[in-house]
């Protein structure tokens, strides 16, 4: 790893030092295969400013994980096919659609639709990082109190919605929550249903906070 | 060449920390570069594969192209400020709401979380047959598609079309082109200073960009003058679903009222043409009357003056002169008691 | 809006509650897996090229410099595909295979878009690279992609053998012997004259010689005594399914079977159609069910478009075969677009005479299906099947024609052809109720079925007649619900808004019959239950066994259903999909709940005295009745193994499918293995409905409209699992809703080219389009025709939702505004604008 100009502890200031610590918390680098992706044609400068290596440390689910990742490659495909992280689904690779959206930094973004290297130092929590202690976290909890959602492909991107924007309105009005969650598409439609289990998830996690 | 989507090509990336590092790399590689802000409308050309450049410069690691400032009772907008920051900002809600407005209507919650004030202003026409890898006058070819006689064109423009009909599709745009807004644009050898309204550029003058901007320079920062803080405002964006949609058209007015007569104006429409379009003549013909349905319906027929439909777009003539007739004496809301 | 009346009042211990089915928790987490969520070692990938051409053929194709380059490991094309194998039937008919159908790849692609051939590689960049290395020589053939430019004189075919698909009459039965089957649709040329042309007058659809037709009663008389003869023409649009999940599909190669990782409504019925279209076939030429495992736990989404699959699910098969490695085939939504089939558009025109009183008297319809450019499309012809049950016209007459246009393949979606009907007829019953003066309501219900109402054309000279219909009490119960009478009552217009309330009423066929059931009850005393559906949300897949679970007095938490592989030894199962699950497979429980009873009471009589009568099964428990000695379910299961014969599997009833059979055998001395195929009797073809009631307002400045409430009330026999009902409900409401807001497709007719394949061009609703309360109900009478009386619903929605909202809109804005769905705000803005209809009614994919 060249010590200069690295640009993988810039962002956040995540030291060199928590990042390494982190490496051997998680255990090795992830090396779940090519798939997708391989190396460059273009020849990187790696004396140049702002140039970006491909060995990479990611914050996910509370985890520092140590990751190859490609120039062009998105995160929802890092997560998916380096990091066996397959709740975040891919619907249009897009941005149009919204099942593949995660938190970073307690924000709902696509993950089709933001480089991996943009993400190094934040906090990246997918569908899979919601579950603490075994439990469900509030809002998966009032999907299952309403029986909400019918194929589910759409559901993680949903609940993920629904949790970041419940970060900056607790107590929203149903109408409220629907523009929350207005970037996620349903293609079996029951919105009716969805607002209700989410809005019962809205609900769960008040009586717990 | 056989044609394949959905997988972005291999490119170099850069992601500088500051402004300085950018404009060296934009430098260094010229019109290999490829500038990424939020990269919303980016990703579409790189994942088509119809835009592969070598070099992309990714701004989102650079902390001062964010944030918002107040300076001297006005607003400095970081080019790199999130569409979300843009509308939570509590200056921008009280004085310039007209902004927030604008930009809270822009696509969906995510991409407005991503998606910068830079970006929304600077994207590319949406177009269907541009986007679709057409090989049109704005890709760098010899015809308009969306104007022969099969072309569907319902979502084009009606207005100052030069062989490409494409229209502008930006939300912001118009918010910020009444509110006076500069846009702050950097390069190698420095600073310029762009009136909104300039910014834009139409087909006439250069049919292969939206923008003024060229190779190595960067948007900055837009600055909000305090000459319309706190004015009347009015937007209002037509769209066939109510997230996630272009405008079919969009309207926005600054506005400062003083007895009942429009003293001070600036009415812009977006999505009829290739650029947001300041209404001068409108501005002109309104200032000193009575701010009333009168004043609005001869403000809207003025404004479609010289429109121009195609063959599926005849309805933007009424919605212009409906929405700026809104735009200058409101819209009567229904009482059903 | 009164609060939502959920019907959970139902005097049953599982029917009609609601519960946690065991597939949520997996769903929230994001443990569930859907196709493109396996990984398996030495996993390659597959691309596809698509023809850049709307019809062409393939002089050549040089792939020598794609092959040639690093990490490629090779190509797929149309010659490596095995040709269509006919269909034999158990009876031994053979059903000749359809040598034009869709086979994943094609040397003559029919539109643009189509696979013509697959790359494989080590990931998908290679793939993409190679595959712009690839030169194809090209011929272009002429194309067409709107039916009445095709049926014009001297119009383009979109085939080289023709235009249209013409049913050729069924050969005269021989005496005795029962009717022979029609023989399968061909491709004709059919062109209309310059007369036909000219004879529709402005926006009038022309109407030429049909390819079908058929009738009943005097029509003509009917619209010659009828007070009131309206004619009008309707187009409803073309709409992809889009289901979220795309049609990925991951294949491997073990012990000669293929394993297929991909989505279906039918775990079940894939593993035949895999197996037929990858041409493994045993030695009666059926096919192999032994060389294909299909694995589809979960599958996002289909409407329709995911029956058996995808055809293109055959490529990473082929391609894993070729090259010795598992191979994962994701589907881009563009890619989606083109091979992820729609419903076709149909341009209706019907005349339809009423008397005084709002009573029709006749239909006449004529239908164009755009058929797309492969299998032949019955929308058109079952419009006006389900216009003839909806309507219940004294007389009709049905035409049709199904034209072959060079875009992409059609199929069926959430109420086939219904869907189109309902379209078609509403606006004329929504303007004759304007023109004669009679609410809306009463217009639908003096002209909807009761009981045994008849359907369609007669049959061997009778007309058939459905098993029941309760549409009347929908409608009743939404006219009070919706306070209908309140709301025709308010403002109208208020500044420059102005708003309207629309009804409409829906069906489409609501079961089919004739499928096995099994499972076995161990001796740990729990129900182990084997389910053949497809898993698609709509719990099916779960909620049928509810009956069976029930009739054993088996505690729910003691059930355990395997599903989603075909390794899990299912029976043969209908398709989650056209209404037909919730019947059939609650039959198909009921009838294999019978036999466990059966053989329950069998073996207490055996062992404790008696006669088998006189034992009752309840509470986990054979006993005597009224009292006395009795065993547990799970003595009597370890009693079943002892015994072993029909008791535990090793013998099994004649009747049951193959498939069944061999999933029956591997269970075998289990339990007490149950396992039945539903004979039992039926009179009358089952069908479900729905009112729909809608309120819109719009902006008469802007020209849109925004929906403020909508009701959906079903007629769908008893309930069964309320939550699940509900999501069908609303879920395909909006489906139909869709159509009426925006959803369609766009094509340059010139050079024959989608334009509209994003989202944000073809725009399904988001949850913004919708109000943020919708508000449903059933009915919840039994039909009296199945055992639990409970019809299936995923269809009649559709056509309602959309109806509603278009019929409240003219009643906000008056007739002959609009003549195709879907209605945007151009087409409401300049038609007020221009007084007339402003908008192109019949030019097809603008």
């Amino acid at each position: 790893m060249a010590e200069k100009n690295n640009m993988e502890e810039a962002p956040k200031g995540i030291s060199r030092r928590s990042a390494i610590k982190g490496v051997i918390a998680a255990g090795a680098v992830s090396s779940s295969g090519a798939y997708l992706f391989r190396t460059s044609t273009v020849r990187a400068q790696q004396s140049a400013a702002g140039s970006v290596e491909r060995l990479v440390t990611l914050n996910v689910n509370g985890q520092q994980r140590r990751v190859d990742v490609m120039k062009q490659e998105t995160l929802n495909t890092t997560l998916r096919y380096k990091l066996g992280l397959t709740g975040s689904k891919l619907g249009c690779d897009r941005s149009e659609c919204g099942a593949c959206t995660v938190l970073i930094d307690d924000v709902p973004h696509y993950s089709c639709s933001i480089l991996t290297h943009t993400t190094r130092g934040k906090n990246i929590v997918s569908i899979e990082g919601l579950e603490a202690n075994g439990k469900l976290h509030p809002v998966q909890q009032g999907v299952v109190d309403e029986q909400g959602f019918q194929c589910a492909f759409c559901m993680p991107g949903f609940v993920m919605a629904t949790v970041g924007f419940l970060k900056v309105n607790p107590s929203p009005t149903r109408a409220e929550l629907a523009h929350g969650v207005s970037g996620n598409l349903c293609r079996c439609q029951d919105y009716d249903k969805i607002l209700t289990a989410l809005m019962k998830g809205a609900e769960n996690l008040r009586k717990v906070s | 060449m056989a044609i394949i989507r959905d997988i972005m090509p291999a490119f170099e990336l850069f992601q500088p920390a500051t402004v300085g590092d950018a404009l060296g790399l934009l430098d260094q590689h010229g019109s290999d570069a490829w500038v990424l802000a939020g990269g919303l409308d980016s990703f579409d050309w790189l994942k088509d594969r119809i835009k592969r450049p070598k070099v992309v410069i990714d701004l989102s690691q650079i902390a001062e192209l964010r944030g918002v400032k107040e300076v001297n009772g006005g607003l400095e907008i970081g080019a790199m400020t999130t569409l979300t920051e843009v509308v939570r900002n509590p200056i921008v809600k009280e004085k310039f709401s007209i902004l927030a407005t604008g930009a809270e209507l822009a696509a969906s919650p995510q991409i407005r979380n991503q998606g910068t004030i830079g970006g929304n202003v600077s994207q590319d026409a949406r177009c269907w047959y541009y986007r679709g890898g057409w090989k049109c006058y704005r890709a760098g070819g010899n015809i308009c598609f969306a104007d022969t006689p099969t072309a569907v064109n319902r979502e084009h423009a009606i207005l100052h079309a030069d062989r490409c009909v494409a229209v502008n599709p930006s939300d912001s745009a118009p918010a910020l082109i009444a509110l006076e807004a500069q846009m702050v644009i950097r390069n190698a050898k420095g600073e310029r200073v762009v009136n909104a309204e300039d910014y834009f550029v139409g087909p006439a003058i250069d049919i292969t960009h939206m923008t003024v901007l060229k190779p190595g320079d960067l948007l900055t920062a837009i600055r909000i003058p305090a000459t319309w803080a706190g004015a009347q405002f009015y937007f209002e964006k037509v769209r066939d679903r109510q997230v996630w949609d272009f405008p079919l058209m969009n309207v926005a007015s600054a506005m400062v009222v003083n007895g009942g007569n429009i003293e001070k104006i600036r009415v812009v429409i977006n999505a009829a043409a290739a650029t947001p379009l300041r209404l001068t003549a409108v501005e002109d013909a309104v200032r000193g009357q009575p701010r009333n349905t009168a004043t609005g319906e001869m403000a809207g027929k003025l404004a479609i003056v010289g429109a121009e439909p195609l063959r599926y777009n005849g309805y933007k003539l009424p919605l212009m002169r409906n929405l700026v007739k809104r735009a200058i004496s409101g819209v009567e809301e229904p009482k059903w008691a | 809006m009164p609060a939502k009346t959920t019907p959970n009042d139902s005097p049953h211990r599982l029917v009609g509650k609601n519960y946690q089915t065991p597939d949520l928790v997996a769903k929230v987490t994001g443990r569930a897996k859907y196709a493109e969520d396996y990984r398996v070692d030495g996993m390659l990938f597959a691309r596809l090229l698509l023809s850049p051409m709307a019809h062409a053929r393939i002089r050549s194709i040089d792939a020598s410099e794609a092959l040639a380059m690093p990490g490629v490991k090779g190509i797929l094309t149309a010659d490596d595909l095995p040709a269509p194998a006919d269909a034999i039937t158990d009876q031994g008919v053979v059903i000749p295979a359809n040598k034009l159908g869709d086979r994943g790849l094609t040397n003559e692609p029919m539109y643009q878009g189509e696979p013509i051939l697959a790359v494989c590689a080590v990931d998908e960049l290679t793939c993409a690279e190679a595959i712009e290395k690839i030169k194809i020589d090209y011929e272009r053939l002429p194309h067409v992609v709107d039916p009445l430019v095709s049926l014009r004189p001297g119009g383009p075919n979109a085939r080289v053998q023709g235009n249209v698909w013409m049913r050729p009459a069924a050969p005269p039965a021989e005496p005795g012997k029962p009717p022979l089957p029609p023989p399968p649709a061909q491709v004709a040329e059919l062109k209309w004259t310059e007369e036909d042309f000219a004879a529709a007058k402005d926006g009038q659809m022309p109407m030429g010689k049909p390819a079908e037709e058929w009738s009943f009663g005097d029509w003509e008389a009917g619209l010659k005594s009828a007070d009131l003869v309206l004619d009008e023409t309707f187009v409803s649009p073309n709409t992809s399914h889009q289901p979220l999940e795309t049609r990925t599909t991951m294949a491997y190669w073990q012990n000669g079977k293929v394993y297929v990782h991909t989505g279906t409504q039918s775990t079940a019925q894939t593993v035949p159609a895999i197996a037929r279209w990858l041409g493994l076939l045993d030695e009666k030429k059926q096919p192999d069910l032994t060389k294909v495992v299909v694995i589809s736990e979960y599958t996002g989404g289909g409407f329709g478009s995911k029956i058996t699959g995808a055809i293109s699910a055959v490529i990473p098969c082929l391609l894993s075969k070729k090259v010795g490695a598992p191979v994962m085939m994701r589907i881009s939504r563009e890619e989606e677009h083109f091979i992820g089939r729609a419903r076709p558009s149909v341009h209706g025109r019907t005349r339809v005479g009423f008397t005084k009183d709002g009573r029709i008297t006749a239909i006449d319809m004529y239908t164009i299906c755009d058929n797309g450019s492969y299998d032949a499309q019955g929308d058109g012809m079952t419009a006006g099947r389900m216009a003839s049950l909806m309507y219940q016209p004294p007389a009709m007459r049905m035409r049709g024609v199904s034209v072959i246009t060079n875009t992409s393949p059609r199929v069926s979606q959430s109420q086939p052809g219904g869907f189109q009907g309902i379209v078609v007829m509403e606006p004329i019953l929504s303007k004759a109720a304007r023109k004669l003066g009679i609410d809306p309501v009463q217009i639908h219900k003096i002209n909807s079925p009761e009981g045994k109402a008849e359907i369609g054309p007669p049959v061997r000279g009778k007309r058939p007649y459905i098993t029941s219909s309760f549409i009347r009490e929908a409608l009743d119960r939404g006219q009070e619900l919706f306070r209908w009478d309140a709301r025709k009552a308010q403002v109208k217009r208020s500044g420059t808004k102005v708003r309207g309330i629309g009804v409409a009423t829906s069906c489409f066929v609501g079961g089919s019959i004739g499928f096995d059931g099994l499972f076995v009850i161990k001796p740990d005393g729990k129900m182990y239950v084997q389910s053949g559906i497809g898993n698609l949300g709509t719990e099916s897949v779960h909620d049928c066994n509810r009956v069976a679970a029930e009739m054993l007095g088996m505690p729910w938490d003691k059930v355990e259903i395997a599903w989603g592989s075909s390794t899990k030894n299912l029976p043969w199962a209908c398709p989650s999909g056209g209404s037909q699950t919730t019947h059939a497979m609650t039959r198909a429980a009921y009838i294999t709940a019978t036999d466990a009873i059966q053989k329950l009471q069998q073996i207490a009589a055996k062992d404790l005295g008696g006669k088998p009568d006189d034992y009752v099964v309840a509470n986990e428990r054979v006993s005597r009745k009224g009292g006395g000695a009795g065993m547990s379910l799970a003595q009597a299961a370890k009693r079943a193994i002892e015994l072993g014969g029909i008791y535990d599997g090793h013998e099994l009833p004649k009747g049951i499918n193959k498939m069944t059979a061999t999933s029956a055998t591997a269970l075998a001395g289990q339990g007490l293995l149950a396992v039945a195929r539903d004979t039992m009797p039926r009179d009358g073809l089952t069908h479900s409905f729905v009112a729909g009631f809608a309120e819109v307002e719009v902006d008469l400045e802007t020209g849109k409209y925004f929906i403020k409430d909508y009701l959906a009330v079903a007629d769908v026999g008893t309930v069964l699992h309320p939550h699940a009902l509900g999501g069908q409900v609303l879920g395909r409401s909006v489906l139909g809703i869709g159509h009426a807001l925006g959803q369609k497709w766009v094509y340059d007719q010139h050079y024959g080219i989608p334009l509209a394949k994003r989202f944000h061009h073809n725009r399904p609703p988001t949850i913004l389009d919708v109000p943020s309360n919708m508000q449903w109900d059933a009915v919840n009478i039994p039909d009296p025709e199945t055992p639990i009386g409970a019809r299936g619903i995923g269809e009649p929605p559709v056509g309602a939702g959309c109806m509603a909202i278009l019929n409240a809109l003219s009643d906000a804005l008056g007739d002959d505004v609009f003549r195709r769905a879907p209605v945007m705000a151009d087409s409401i803005l300049a038609s007020l604008e221009a007084g007339h209809p402003m908008e192109e009614g019949l030019t097809a994919h603008i």
